[in-house]
């Protein structure tokens, strides 16, 4: 019993990242139609970022906040100088550029900051023993925090007129063009936003996790099976996926074997998908031929 | 246009030829240029780097140290290393860089186990040039003994069967084996398993397998518990045995964790704070902290001159001891200094002391040189030895 509690609340709580770091792809993607494979890299160079802070005096809020502004106005960079010049429709093209903006940032984390691991402090201590299983403040912390983060960003997209411009942009960029609203305009703050989850999932898992070059890629990966399994168009879908792979995973490794932990995820949520090909919260769309 | 074909294939045949006559033919030399050209291969971009500079650093401060104190004989060694990147094809192109343009007469202090393995044809079979000491390594490469491949690093089965020893010497009679799902950690972790039943045929052990790279150790660690061992030996890089001995103390796993030597790493220590004390892991060498010793203090000194952004370090101090042990194996040839009389002379070697690593010893079936380590226990933050070099044979 003490098993399945321990793997189910840990399960939630990397969920928690992978939602995170889900819904800031998804929010890039229905502004944009860019996928974003630096995102785990980039998350990585704001959290040695905010190492450094930290290292300056700057207290765990502090070193928070460069991390997230850090990758916010990379987010920026990046869509700005890299992607916007490729123009609408290179889908394929901007994925890979985002993959070697990847590459690129690794190893310039490796030139600065040297390979070795690095440690970011939690925003809270302790822990609480839930059925004979202690689970860590800072675990729940990142719950709560994903939680607020699925609602703040639906309410933003559905209840305030720039998350409306947004939806508008995600439909079609000439119609919202041609109703007055600046699509790089929504597009920065797009990505602004996205990646600016991306560093808060990168602070919630990090002080766990450690600070290590490439360290979020399993991460990222799992993020992405978890909006493929939510809907790629829906921001609760991101989170309530990314919270369901993490059970899965950890469920797997546990009962079924380690080392088919990552079938068993994905066999699953291929399953889902065969059913419901939107995922569990997208919608379904249609096109006139 | 069959004129044009058959000019272009002689042409072809005659570059070819050409080629092959420059590729190295085992008659490297030190010669008349006053120096002795020694090479190697190492891992300086891309994610293992951070190791792999460490790796060429210490080999370079022990060749600097003797080309300032006149050399071998005179001649100065002329220590050349290539960044392989870790990539077994790039680790080739190095290689023929090496021994066909710089004529090197041996590689010493190469990084790398399936890296350098790929370069084995044509450096030890076609140029029959010697490797030597290479920062891994495999029991393949030694059994059976290759000619020109000499070794001085401890291989991971002997690790296996030391941790094995140590567990069971400590009292345990349940061991539990956490170690990543791929073959190259399965191999090392059955051997802890047959080591431990081959020192008491009573013990009950048990193999948890894990998915490389995972980063919530909860699951794994409740199976350990559910388990009830008295030991646990964690065949896991870094962060992952960092990772198990966080939630093993948040979760109240009190069995003594060992680990092998890969996990003797000041990284560990960082990750895992303070759930690292206690933890017992093995080093191939003396610790690079342990600056009252004289051999250390002088490995210290060493690389502070030749690489003064360097902090000292278990890669460095390897790779510094491993290139003194290749200088005296120099200092006992007499004649020419050529690939052949590098083979001879380390093959027939024996005893040689460097201060750091364990006396080696080589002859014409045994070209790995030890299997000997020494035991840590991390206390008060810090790694500290529990006594010299000791092997799991007990010899």
């Amino acid at each position: 019993m003490r098993e399945f509690v321990l793997s189910t609340l840990s399960g939630i709580a990397s969920g928690a990242v992978y939602g995170l770091m889900g819904l800031g792809l998804v929010i890039i993607y229905r502004a944009t139609d860019v996928v974003n494979f630096a995102l785990a890299s980039m998350a990585t160079t704001a959290m040695l970022v905010g190492t450094t802070a930290v290292g300056w005096g700057w207290g765990v809020l502090g070193g928070l906040a460069a991390a997230v502004l850090v990758c916010s106005v990379g987010g920026v960079a990046v869509r700005e100088v890299l992607i916007r010049p490729l123009g609408s429709g290179q889908l394929f093209t901007a994925l890979v550029v985002t993959m070697g903006v990847a590459l690129i940032l690794d190893d310039v984390q490796l030139h600065v900051w040297g390979g070795q691991p690095r440690t970011f402090p939690p925003l809270v201590g302790g822990e609480v023993h839930i059925a004979g299983a202690a689970i860590q403040n800072q675990q729940l912390l990142t719950v709560a925090v994903a939680g607020v983060a699925m609602l703040a960003v639906g309410y933003l997209f559905t209840r305030t007129p720039l998350g409306a411009a947004m939806r508008a942009v995600a439909e079609s960029h000439p119609t919202a063009q041609l109703l007055g609203i600046n699509p790089h305009r929504i597009a920065r703050l797009a990505w602004a936003l996205g990646m600016g989850l991306a560093a808060v999932a990168a602070g919630m898992f990090t002080p766990i996790s450690g600070v290590t070059i490439g360290g979020l890629q399993g991460s990222l990966f799992f993020a992405f099976t978890g909006i493929f399994l939510g809907g790629l168009t829906s921001m609760t879908g991101a989170v309530v996926g990314g919270l369901a792979i993490g059970v899965l995973a950890n469920w797997a490794a546990a009962y079924v074997s380690a080392s088919f932990r990552d079938t068993v995820v994905f066999a699953i949520a291929v399953a889902v998908l065969l059913l419901r090909p939107q995922g569990l919260f997208g919608k379904q769309t249609f096109e006139r031929v | 246009m069959k004129r044009l074909f058959v000019g272009t294939m002689c042409a072809g045949a005659v570059l070819a030829l050409a080629a092959c006559g420059s590729s190295g033919s085992g008659s490297a030399s030190s010669g008349s240029s006053g120096t002795i050209a020694i090479g190697a291969w190492s891992p300086l971009s891309g994610p293992i780097a951070p190791s792999g500079t460490q790796v060429t650093a210490g080999a370079k401060a022990a060749f600097d140290e003797v080309n300032a104190a006149g050399g071998i004989n005179g001649k100065k060694i002329e220590y050349t290393t290539l960044d392989n990147a870790f990539d077994a094809q790039q680790t080739i192109q190095t290689a023929r860089k090496l021994v066909g343009e710089k004529k090197v007469v041996a590689i010493v202090g190469a990084d790398g186990t399936a890296a350098t393995a790929a370069a084995f044809p044509y450096v030890l079979k076609q140029s029959k040039v010697p490797i030597l000491f290479t920062y891994g390594g495999s029991s393949t490469w030694y059994d059976p003994p290759q000619a020109g491949l000499f070794g001085a690093q401890t291989l991971y089965e002997n690790q296996a069967a030391a941790l094995a020893g140590w567990a069971v010497s400590s009292g345990a009679k349940h061991i539990v084996v956490v170690h990543d799902d791929p073959a190259a950690f399965l191999n090392v972790a059955n051997h802890v398993v047959s080591a431990a039943k081959e020192k008491d045929p009573a013990i009950q052990t048990d193999l948890v397998p894990v998915k490389l790279n995972t980063t919530d150790y909860s699951p794994v660690v409740a199976q350990v518990k559910a388990k009830s061992p008295d030991a646990v030996v964690l065949i896991l890089p870094v962060p992952e045995a960092a990772a198990y001995l966080k939630q093993a103390k948040l979760q109240g796993v009190t069995a003594q964790p060992y680990g092998y030597a890969p996990d003797a790493d000041p990284g560990l220590l960082k990750l895992a704070g303070d759930a690292a004390e206690g933890f017992r892991t093995l080093s191939l060498t003396k610790l690079p902290t342990d600056t009252a010793d004289p051999a250390v203090a002088g490995y210290v000194a060493a690389l502070k001159k030749s690489a003064p952004d360097q902090v000292p370090s278990f890669y460095s101090i390897y790779s510094y001891a491993a290139a003194k042990a290749f200088i005296k194996i120099l200092q006992g040839i007499k004649g020419d200094i050529t690939a052949a009389s590098i083979s001879q002379a380390a093959e027939s070697a024996s005893g040689i002391d460097t201060g750091l690593l364990p006396p080696l010893s080589f002859s014409a079936d045994k070209h790995l040189g030890t299997d000997q380590v020494i035991r840590l226990t991390v206390t008060g933050g810090a790694f500290a030895a529990q006594g010299g070099f000791t092997s799991p044979t007990g010899s």
